[in-house]
């Protein structure tokens, strides 16, 4: 065709065609198994502080010690330690040594680095993440914040740029640098609820009842924390309002008999509790609202702890008694093709996976007398029913909360009677302790 | 006889002395009482046991294993660089290449008188004919040390046969076919395969990435052979929610992805 057209035109299409090629093609690339899942090597340079005022250094200290946390709790990250880190602080593209970088020691595969600087109260950051091994075309990420000049908020900017990085590198899972942990805590004399950074800092009260209040579970839009509460009718559920700042009303969870460990539907609509007003603990569902009560399992011994599929939002999975020890069970949200999932032992405190492939709970395989059990947190692939111990032999585990990106797990752990907060990867590694005042108990991981 | 009748008198005072009914019937009842008292404590602690958990006896009996992927965080599954994983495993060595054939210079000019001879073209011979069946009972050597590498001299991530044969996205966007490599081997699950699969077996995939990352039409290029290690492949890229949206820098409204799924 081309060979039909006039000679003059033969340039002009020649011109044309490398231009209009890319924008209707689509790219080919080639990959493969075998090519390894290490985790990416990233190197943070410590931000350039870009003026001189007085204030900046303490945010810049502030800024660059959570980012380099965020990313190393990421859980995708070999992170280059400070001390391999290339002398001298980049401040921009331009500054930046990508060879000096790429060499050993620090061998950084991927470079997040960057700039702040405070102007009349504000703090703005410019932060760039470049791959190392790209000579020709190595930004992968820019981004430019500005906000107050506080230490709140340079952990913030902090927080989200690596979100941004974990966002871009980690196959599109949200980070969880912005996400908060509720739990309780008996540290002002009574158990309330209170909440956290999902790294243990910025723990404040919640609730102020003075009365007991447990198994807090926040709502996926984070308005609103569904709880259980000893009051004049003994235990009932009970809604306190993010937004509000006060309790609102949650009729249905009120009606006498033991009502406990409430918790969300995935859209948010719906709330399992289990209630004993029948003679027997059972799981109940009700409206966010409070209404529209019906129960969902009939069966002789306790049924508690439901916890709903966050991925399909149509089943739930509970710890049920009626084979004798506690055993956790899945069923669908009406209480059809109830399964079986533990064998044996005493297991307890079922949490769902973000992606519904797994179930986290805590189990004691050898429960009785003299058997050399311990309640250890575990993981449960649903289909195949196989399972992994994340905690060995250090102190009673309970109550394990998955987070939003499925790689990590917040759970109690009780140690010589101190009882505490910790998480973990959802491989069990890097296990570290977030709450140190009092005892902490029941924690749960917020949906964002 | 007045001895023995001292005697009486003497057993009859000792026991008169000592009225025994009293405490008999106190015994008797404490007895029944303490009885009475374990067959309650069981009946009630029974009562109560069944009415909490029950007994320590188990229920059904379900198989558990242990769980080996799909939790997204990278694992320690080693790069297999193995030179010995092969499609074909064979005690002999890999047949020759081919001779080139001599050049033949057109342009020269012919000397008259001299003779050539073309050599007659013999094609080389297959000389492995018949697949050997794999030996259960082969050593393992190579791949497995490098579990035992420290984690920090995992810099570089190697090259390996990712290419890119149109556009320049793979050198352009090198960390996002890394992404792609990574979350495929966190999502493909080893044990579906049928352990009999020849080491080093391939299975290539095509499939295209939108916008947003989410992977569609997924379809076999080249089987293995081995029906569980397609399936296998191919499931892998169905439970792949997204791979992360496409970076910005990219103008093609997809990309199309060769994938393969190496045992």
């Amino acid at each position: 065709m081309i060979a039909k057209l006039p000679r003059v035109l033969l340039p002009l299409v020649a011109l044309i065609l490398p231009f209009s090629a890319p924008m209707i093609a689509q790219d080919w690339v080639h990959a493969g198994t075998n090519l390894g899942n290490a985790r990416i090597r990233l190197g943070v340079a410590d931000f350039k502080a870009a003026d001189s005022d007085p204030a900046t250094p303490a945010l810049k200290a502030t800024f660059d010690a959570t980012l380099f946390s965020d990313l190393e709790n990421a859980g995708i990250f070999d992170m280059v330690s400070k001390s391999m880190a290339p002398v001298g602080t980049p401040g921009s593209p331009q500054e930046i040594n990508l060879s000096q970088w790429s060499a050993a020691p620090a061998s950084a595969e991927m470079i997040a680095f960057g700039a702040l600087r405070t102007d009349n109260g504000r703090l703005a950051v410019y932060g760039w993440l470049d791959d190392a091994h790209n000579t020709q075309n190595p930004q992968v990420l820019t981004k430019q914040y500005s906000e107050a000049a506080s230490q709140d908020m340079a952990r913030t900017i902090a927080h989200r740029f690596a979100d941004e990085i974990i966002l871009r590198l980690g196959g599109g899972i949200n980070g969880i640098a912005e996400t908060k942990i509720y739990f309780v805590s008996n540290r002002t004399g009574t158990k309330e609820i209170w909440a956290m950074d999902y790294d243990g800092q910025n723990q404040h009260q919640i609730t102020h009842l003075g009365s007991i209040s447990i198994s807090p579970r926040i709502s996926p839009d984070n308005s609103r924390i569904a709880f259980a509460s000893l009051g004049k009718e003994g235990w009932a559920i009970r809604m306190y309002s993010l937004d509000l700042g006060r309790l609102v009303s949650f009729p249905g969870g009120s009606t006498g008999g033991n009502n406990q460990s409430p918790a969300w539907s995935a859209d948010g609509s719906k709330i399992a509790f289990s209630s004993g007003r029948t003679g027997d603990p059972e799981i109940w569902l009700a409206d966010a609202s409070g209404g529209n009560l019906h129960k969902v399992t009939s069966f002789r011994g306790p049924d508690v702890s439901p916890t709903w599929n966050p991925r399909t939002n149509a089943q739930i999975a509970w710890v049920s008694g009626r084979t004798g020890l506690p055993q956790i069970y899945v069923m669908d949200q009406d209480g059809a093709n109830i399964q079986r999932m533990t064998d044996g032992g005493y297991a307890i405190s079922p949490s769902w996976s973000p992606n519904g492939q797994f179930l986290t709970f805590s189990w004691d395989r050898k429960y009785g007398p003299g058997a050399p059990g311990g309640y250890d947190i575990y993981v449960m692939d649903i289909a195949s029913k196989r399972w992994m111990q994340l905690t060995h032999d250090a102190g009673v585990n309970d109550f394990p909360s998955w987070a939003p990106d499925g790689r990590h797990i917040v759970f109690e752990r009780n140690m010589g009677g101190h009882v505490q907060i910790w998480s973990m990867l959802a491989d069990g590694t890097q296990q570290q302790e977030l709450t140190h005042g009092g005892n902490n108990f029941m924690p749960n991981w917020s949906w964002k | 006889m007045s001895v023995l009748l001292e005697g009486d008198e003497q057993l009859e005072r000792e026991l008169t002395g000592e009225p025994i009914a009293a405490p008999a019937t106190g015994s008797v009842l404490l007895h029944i009482a303490i009885a009475g008292a374990i067959v309650a404590y069981y009946i009630i602690g029974g009562f109560y046991k069944s009415n909490l958990w029950g007994g320590p006896s188990s229920g059904g009996a379900i198989q558990v294993n242990l769980v080996s992927s799909a939790i997204p965080l990278p694992s320690d599954q080693p790069p297999n660089q193995n030179v010995l994983a092969t499609e074909t495993p064979s005690p002999a060595p890999a047949p020759p290449e081919p001779k080139a054939a001599p050049k033949v210079d057109e342009q020269a000019i012919p000397i008259s008188g001299k003779k050539v001879q073309p050599k007659p073209q013999v094609a080389p011979k297959n000389q492995q004919k018949v697949q050997q069946p794999v030996q259960q009972n082969r050593a393992q050597y190579g791949e497995q040390a490098a579990n035992n590498l420290p984690r920090t001299t995992q810099g570089q991530t190697s090259p390996g046969p990712t290419s890119v044969t149109q556009g320049d996205f793979g050198s352009r966007f090198g960390w996002y076919v890394d992404n792609i490599n990574r979350k495929m081997s966190q999502v493909w699950n080893r044990y579906e395969v049928d352990p009999r699969t020849p080491k080093g077996t391939r299975v290539f995939l095509i499939f295209t990435i939108g916008r947003d990352g989410v992977p569609g039409n997924p379809q076999l290029d080249r089987s293995s052979g081995s029906p569980t290690l397609d399936r296998s492949c191919l499931r892998a890229v169905q439970r792949v929610d997204t791979f992360g949206a496409l970076p910005g820098g990219y103008s093609g409204s997809s990309l199309n992805v060769s994938y393969y799924c190496e045992y």
